[in-house]
């Protein structure tokens, strides 16, 4: 497919070459080795003349006036060129890939415009679809992480429907967006729906790593951005079907105690003892250990002399809350069918894939649909792209779910007043002891809501019962290129595309019961919530979400249509120089619109419709519109292929802002050198093949603010309007219509470097941006009138160093056995340069994370004990317990300053296993989980005494102003009094660790079949490969919890490194896959 | 070729055309909310959220102040029981933010209203309500933003001011806007927007010289009492009585947040299930055994009875969980409809019998001990006691009409202690701090060993919103004790 995307571009060159007449007539076929189609636009010449020619459509050449015993040499940009002495009439020819030979690379860079990688005065990376698509993930990207240095792909969840986040280089932006643009061929998309996309369909995915890079993609692209360029047809008509399946099991889950059973603080110790007695119905786990004998579990069912049940009090051999999970299972099928000539091509594919989660009853459905095409008609060309997915998802009600952001609670859980009562708290609260299958049917005389044994939490089956979110996303991805060659120094051209999805979801909560013997029982002991006690009811809720955006339920998400008019100047003004300029004018428009409705008091039980409820409905409606005109200018010249020098302009006017502040503009310029191709001592040298230097210096602005954010406006007032009262009241944050985009300004240096014929490729780039002018929102004194205020103050740096080391340790070719090793390692220093004037010098960000002058960000704060000047903790001469301090103490920066990736691939004859190594580092996570675990009691950290009293580890006694090493006064109590009732479970500091991690992101094993097919009429092509995904995970000791890369902000949120129970335990994928080709 | 070229121009054209289209890029309007308010608007949304203020706002009064105790929780909340009320950990006042909330509605409202002939009654109304606000404020935090306040563009870090300035102030707005409600005569009438009085402007006049009766009583500690001074120069308008109480009553009904506010933070949601503030205050024994030496048949109104008799909690007291104590009564939570008072007939008579029985006001000590007994029967209409005749009988009960100012007035803030428990919880702590009266049990204040203090709170802590948005104009207000630092009328 690249073949075709260079055709053009060698039209160019063809036209250069001059043809003279000679003695004698060559011709044959150029194919390539890969995948045997022909390539056309192949330079044909006779070495050592200016005669040569260029092969068409059909690969097809031929060559006039060739001298006896001349050499022909083929070559092709991203094939290894070829010399063959012209023997006969004919000559065929197979040309293999070029890896590694950099100069020679053609990149897609902004706007879809190609250029030889020599040009290029910035960063970028290019990942093929093979290793994008090598461990078979329905995520394109899940299959970019740990490829590229600088780039970090972070999986935020491993719900069923992930929320998946890009980063390039680190955050900039305080609290503004920081991920990368998404580019689908050529013109920008809304990164969520990157889920919709079949990685299958994908030709290539280049990484444009810095602002510069991206300049001319204008303000959204100030994080860097990725282009994706999607598969064209090519050559014979060809068939692919693959089929994969994997499995996915939970990998990683917190550590757990097994000694100890339920006990929840009750006043009522064993008289012998002195130890907390076993109380039936508790959620925590603070009772005695463990023993054998039979003990009741809850209150008798149904009425006071009903049935008790009675377990033996001894942990399970597998934990209850390694029981709930099931084993996920993730199916695809894709088949597409391309074909393809220079004239017309098509690509057609259709995929499905169909995900279980390891939730019971999760699963996520995506079917998606492409057709591409593309016609040439003399100067006149046209392509086309209409991309359709469906994906539905059918998952538990999260407590983080999207509801919350308009302000809406649907309930997960029938306990209103316990917030954290979601699934995995749930979960994480079942004792050892426990029989997690009786409680399977949440109807059942043992597991439903009112003889459930615990009074506290909830039965966990109930919540994957009976609260349901089920979403259907219809997504359109549709483009039309027109381009005009009407002369040989000018391409005019005209892109429109069409992006959206339409979301339709339903929550629905069901009713719930409550017998009169629980509703009696009331908070004392059984099952009911005291919220229910006077008509012992939970009622049904429904909520439906109908947006039109970009198929997400983000507030707001964007649907997009956007035009782009281009005119490029491409003369040859001289021998030496290329010339191109490139003059653009794009519009776009992103629009989204949502309309929920929704009642948490349904009149009739199981009976979800709005229209059947008591009380007055829930509603609400957003409308939010951007539009976008742009002007821009990118001027490449290049001078004998070794010295370019790039400069881009964009003016860009934006609906978001004021009329005063509307139009900004921005510069950048680029150089690169390729010494290698002018110094003669550099000249084919065997030792360096290819060097290449290069710096850009380049300014971007970046409208981080929603629609409307510039005028204050007015809302209804809390409960009107009562009847026809109506009441209004002031909005609490503080707009102004002064605001102005933030401005990003980047240097970038870097060197590209080749050594032993192209067997090593060294890559280092440093950048150092700005972004000044953040806009941000400080929280002012309400006193001001408002309780926060929309303002642009403050500047961060994002500065680093990127490594990129690939190198072919042996070849294939020369040893039998091939291996090729790669490294990329990225370091990042993001610093907060100014903030608030007049202010306390930090900025809160959210999740308990900050923004500090002087300081790395995001900024984990929390409290801590109070320490000694040595840093020990003072304890209580009393009691041994610690104390909380009231001052808020640095932890640490949330994002990961070190990021190594290590890429490998063995090849023995038709075998090739490929691994991806990540370790990612340098930054702190709070795991709130670990709090909830141990408040629960059931972390094995907080069994590691054996619930007997202690000493505070390097602990202090303070005497006046003296401090004396605590040898003697242990913890007053080891068990509920220090893990419950002490100021240490509520304490940060105790649940910040570190979040570096190695993971081996991808582990596959394929054979390649197609030599021994080779004499089957209709079977090109045959593999079978085994996949596996995130198989292993290292973590410092320190980290019992969770998976450092989780969190619970969402991917668009600048902040990073906050976990708890809304994300499920880290899992591992693997499985197999069959990829045939006819 | 010539037909590509047309096609291609054509499109382009059409977009740059649309793109060109005077407008296209001016998206300024807000279509999700109006960007514009009417002063009736304005005004029932404040009205309300005043109302909604001083009846959810104060449950840490009512707990301190021996009216309910916070019991019924497996884990337990020890700030309250403790005094551990510190802006380090977590405690932050909800009237901080709520009032500078509701204070920028009704500056707003002043703000459109100025200047607008028609619009003097919405100009009065708001100046009224500010005062409420800003005294509430001050009794609440003492020193407070109030000259630098609502203008972001130039305070963003507003200075405070005193609270006897405030209060000072408060009194000259509460005379411009009585002023002004006598000069607009054919100004537009607030109507159904006025909540509280329907747009019967005499009231609101009533309404503002109770209030500056309010501010006068308050400062009795005081020997410069401004607001006492100028009692006289608005006398003749009166006060709040039986037929001007402010009620705010927007139309509450058993509905998903359109319940009373009070209701729906102590009572039940609109489901009939109880809320958390219902299963979470329950009575304090302190009230409770302050009516038990009257007889108080109204403890049966503001607790509801278990199987017959009132359940008391101590306050900080350990036992089996969960408290099995009474928890708010019928005469509070009467419906979901109920209107929310905001300036009670009761406040307002006991206030009178103060002013009276102090010479402020006329009518000496028969007006004084009437104005008493119209306080308590207003309180035992509020709660549909009945009768109070026979209670006012008791010779504990009746006014001591031969008694030293001070004996007049421990009975004066006693009856009133009783009348406004729940409800007004602020106010009962104002006078409570002001006067010293009831006599609420001192040494412990709260049975709770790790007590941080044996005597109760003077102060709310600032908040630490405050701390961290508005630091250096706090850090002028020194170090705030909660135990010693004093609003500035108090004893």
């Amino acid at each position: 497919m690249k073949k075709l995307l260079l055709v053009s571009l060698c039209f160019l060159m063809l036209s250069i070459t001059q043809v003279f007449a000679q003695n004698r007539t060559v011709t044959g076929t150029v194919t390539a080795k890969d995948d045997g189609l022909p390539i056309p636009g192949v330079t044909v010449k006779v070495k050592g003349t200016p005669n040569g020619t260029q092969t068409n459509s059909a690969g097809k050449y031929t060559l006039n006036n060739v001298p006896t015993g001349a050499t022909l040499v083929f070559s092709f940009v991203g094939y290894a060129s070829q010399s063959v002495a012209a023997k006969g009439a004919v000559a065929n020819i197979v040309l293999g890939v070029a890896s590694g030979e950099l100069g020679e690379v053609v990149v897609t860079t902004s706007l879809g415009i190609k250029h030889s990688e020599k040009e290029l005065g910035y960063a970028t990376a290019s990942v093929s679809p093979k290793e994008l698509t090598a461990t078979a993930a329905t995520n394109v990207a899940n299959g970019l992480t740990g490829k590229v240095a600088g780039l970090a792909v972070y999986e935020l969840d491993n719900s069923i429907d992930p929320n998946i986040a890009i980063v390039l280089r680190g955050n900039r932006s305080l609290e503004g967006n920081n991920n990368a643009l998404i580019v689908l061929d050529g013109t920008p998309m809304p990164g969520a729906l990157l889920s919709s996309i079949n990685p299958n369909d994908i030709a290539d995915v280049t990484i444009l790593k810095g602002a510069g890079s991206a300049a001319i993609y204008g303000s959204e692209a100030s994080n860097g951005a990725v282009l994706i360029t999607t598969k064209k047809g090519s050559g014979k008509p060809t068939i692919v079907y693959e089929n994969s399946i994997q499995a996915e099991k939970v990998a990683f889950y917190p550590k757990l105690q097994t000694q100890f059973g339920i006990y929840g603080g009750e006043p009522s110790n064993n008289a012998v003892t002195g130890f907390a007695n076993y109380v039936p119905w508790e959620n925590q786990q603070f009772g005695p250990a463990y023993n054998g004998q039979l003990v009741p579990l809850g209150v008798p069912l149904d009425s006071a002399n009903g049935t008790q049940i009675m377990v033996p009090y001894k942990a399970d051999a597998v934990s209850p809350i390694k029981q709930f999970f099931n084993t996920g299972i993730t199916e695809q099928n894709d088949v597409s069918y391309s074909q393809g000539d220079a004239k017309n091509s098509i690509f057609l594919s259709a995929q499905n894939a169909d995900r279980t989660g390891i939730v019971p009853n999760d699963k996520n459905v995506r079917d998606a649909f492409s057709v591409r095409g593309h016609h040439t008609d003399g100067i006149f060309s046209a392509d086309y792209s209409v991309g359709y997915s469906r994906t539905t998802i059918s998952t538990y009600i999260a407590n983080n779910n999207q509801l919350g952001q308009y302000g809406i609670t649907v309930p997960g859980s029938y306990v209103t007043t316990a917030g954290d009562n979601d699934l995995y708290s749930s979960i994480l609260q079942l004792p050892a002891f426990l029989n997690l299958s009786a409680y399977k049917d949440p109807n059942s005389d043992q597991g439903n809501a009112s003889n459930f044994y615990d009074a506290y939490a909830i039965n966990p089956y109930w919540i994957v019962d009976d609260a349901r979110r089920n979403e259907q996303r219809d997504v359109l991805l549709a483009s039309l290129k027109l381009s005009l060659d009407p002369t040989k120094w000018l391409t005019l051209s005209y892109h429109l595309s069409d992006n959206y999805g339409i979301d339709q979801e339903r929550y629905t909560k069901a009713e719930v019961d409550f017998t009169p013997y629980s509703i009696a029982a009331a908070g004392n002991d059984g099952g009911t919530p005291l919220d229910f006690a006077t008509t012992g009811k939970s009622l049904g809720s429904v909520y439906d979400v109908y947006q039109y955006g970009d198929g997400t339920n983000n507030n707001p998400g964007y649907a997009r249509i956007q035009g782009d008019a281009l005119v490029d100047f491409h003369p040859t003004l001289s021998k030496d120089f290329k010339t191109d300029l490139l003059l653009g004018n794009s519009i776009y428009q992103e629009q989204d619109k949502y309309e929920i409705t929704g009642s948490n008091a349904l009149l009739v039980d199981n009976f979800y419709n709005v229209n059947t409820i008591g009380g007055q409905p829930v509603a609400a409606e957003g409308n939010y519109l951007i539009r976008n005109i742009s002007y821009y200018g990118d001027l490449n010249i290049s001078y004998k292929g070794y010295l370019s020098l790039e400069g881009t302009y964009r003016n860009e006017h934006d609906s978001r802002l004021s009329a005063a502040e509307r139009s900004f503009s921005y510069p950048s310029a680029k150089l690169s050198f390729v010494p290698t191709d002018i110094i003669p001592a550099l000249k084919n040298n065997d030792i360096l093949s290819y060097a290449k230097f290069y710096g850009s210096l380049s300014k971007v602005g970046n409208i981080n603010i929603n629609p409307y954010q510039i005028n204050n406006t007015y809302s209804i007032a809390n409960g009107f309007p009562y009847g026809s009262l109506g009441g209004l009241t002031a909005s609490t944050e503080n707009y102004s219509p002064t605001l102005k985009p933030e401005i990003t300004t980047e240097t970038e240096i870097g060197t590209e470097l080749s050594f032993l014929k192209n067997r090593i490729d060294f890559n280092f780039s440093y950048y150092n941006s700005f972004d000044k002018n953040q806009t941000v929102t400080i929280n002012t004194s309400t006193a001001t009138g408002y309780s926060s205020e929309l303002v642009n103050i403050g500047e961060t740096q994002s500065q680093g160093y990127e490594f990129q080391l690939t190198g072919q340790i042996l070849t294939q070719a020369a040893n039998k056995f091939g291996w090729t090793l790669g490294g990329n390692f990225s370091i990042n220093n993001s610093k907060v340069i100014a903030l608030i004037p007049g202010s306390s010098g930090q900025l809160y960000l959210g999740d308990d994370e900050y923004a500090v002058v002087g300081k790395p960000f995001p900024m984990l704060e929390g409290t801590d004990f109070v320490r000694n000047a040595q840093g020990q903790v003072i304890v209580n001469a009393k009691t041994g317990y610690p104390t909380t301090s009231g001052a808020l103490t640095e932890f640490g920066r949330t994002t990961p300053k070190y990021d190594l990736g290590i890429t490998s691939s063995w090849t023995y004859k038709f075998v090739t296993l490929g691994a991806v190594f990540e370790y990612r580092g340098g930054d702190v996570v709070y795991n709130s989980i670990g709090q909830t675990l141990t408040f629960a009691g059931s972390s094995y950290y907080s069994a590691s005494n054996g619930r007997q009293s202690f000493i505070y580890p390097n602990s202090v006694i303070q005497t006046g102003s003296t401090y004396t090493k605590n040898t003697n006064v242990a913890v007053q109590d080891g068990n509920y009094g220090f893990w419950q009732e002490s100021q240490f479970t509520g304490t940060t500091s105790p649940w910040v660790t570190s979040g570096a991690f190695w993971k081996l992101r991808e582990l596959n094993l394929t054979f390649n079949l197609d030599q021994f097919i080779k004499k089957t009429k209709y079977m090109k092509g045959l593999s079978v490969a085994l996949t596996g995904r995130n198989l292993f995970i290292w973590t410092p000791k320190e980290n019992t919890y969770t998976d450092p890369e989780f969190s619970d902000t969402g991917a668009g949120s600048s902040t990073r490194g906050y976990n708890d129970a809304n994300e499920l335990p880290g899992t591992r994928v693997f499985g197999g896959s069959v990829k045939v080709t006819f | 070729m010539k037909k590509y070229i047309s096609i291609i121009t054509a499109a382009a054209l059409t977009i740059g055309i649309a793109g060109c289209k005077k407008g296209y890029l001016d998206q300024e309007v807000n279509p999700n909310s109006p960007s514009v308010t009417t002063p009736q608007y304005t005004l029932a949304g404040a009205l309300e959220q005043a109302a909604s203020i001083q009846e959810e706002d104060y449950p840490e009064y009512a707990v301190w102040g021996g009216y309910w105790c916070n019991a019924n929780d497996y884990v337990p909340n020890t700030q309250l029981a403790e005094f551990n009320v510190t802006v380090s950990n977590g405690f932050s006042p909800d009237a901080w933010t709520d009032l500078y909330g509701n204070l920028t509605n009704f500056n707003n409202l002043q703000a459109i209203s100025t200047g607008v002939a028609a619009d003097g009654n919405f100009q009065a109304i708001a100046m009224i309500m500010k005062a409420y606000d800003f005294e509430e404020l001050v009794d609440n935090f003492n020193n407070v933003p109030y000259s630098q306040a609502f203008n972001a563009s130039k305070y963003l870090f507003p200075a405070y001011d005193t609270g006897q300035s405030i209060y000072n102030d408060l009194v000259k707005q509460l005379d411009a806007a009585i002023t002004l409600i006598g000069a607009s005569g054919s100004a537009t009438n607030p109507g159904t927007s006025d909540i509280y009085y329907g747009g019967n402007m005499t009231n609101w006049a009533k309404f503002a010289n109770t209030l500056k009766l309010r501010l006068a009583i308050h400062q009795s500690n005081l020997t410069t009492n401004a607001a006492q001074a100028d009692l006289a120069s608005t006398a003749s308008i009166g006060y709040i009585d039986a037929t001007s109480e402010a009620d705010a009553q927007p139309g509450y009904t058993d509905a998903l947040g359109k319940e009373n506010p009070f209701y729906v933070t102590f009572g039940s949601d609109q489901n009939g299930n109880p809320v958390f503030g219902y299963l979470y205050y329950v009575a304090n024994v302190v009230a409770v055994n302050i009516m038990a030496t009257y007889n108080d048949p109204r403890v049966d109104y503001f607790y509801a009875p278990l199987n017959g008799v009132i359940v008391t909690d101590q306050l900080g007291a350990t036992h089996t969980n969960p408290q099995q104590a009474s928890p708010i009564g019928t005469g509070l939570l009467q419906s979901p409809e109920q209107s929310a008072p905001v300036f009670s007939s009761y406040e307002s008579f006991f206030l009178q019998s103060e002013a009276a029985a102090r010479g402020w006001i006329s009518g000496g000590t028969a007006a004084a001990e009437t104005y008493y007994k119209d306080g308590i029967n207003a309180s035992f209409a509020a709660l549909g006691a009945g009768s109070a005749a026979t209670y006012e009988a008791q010779v504990n009960v009746a006014y001591p009409t031969t008694g030293t100012i001070d004996n007049q007035v421990q009975a004066i803030i006693t009856q009133k202690y009783i009348s406004l428990n729940g409800l007004f919880n602020l106010e009962a702590y104002n006078e409570f701090r002001r006067t010293g009266y009831p006599v609420l049990p001192q040494n412990p204040a709260s049975a709770d060993v790790a007590a941080n203090s044996q005597t109760l709170p003077t102060r709310l802590p600032y908040t630490i919103d405050e701390l961290d948005n508005n630091p250096t104009s706090l850090a002028q207000q020194g170090v705030i004790n909660i135990f010693t630092s004093k609003i500035f009328w108090a004893k």
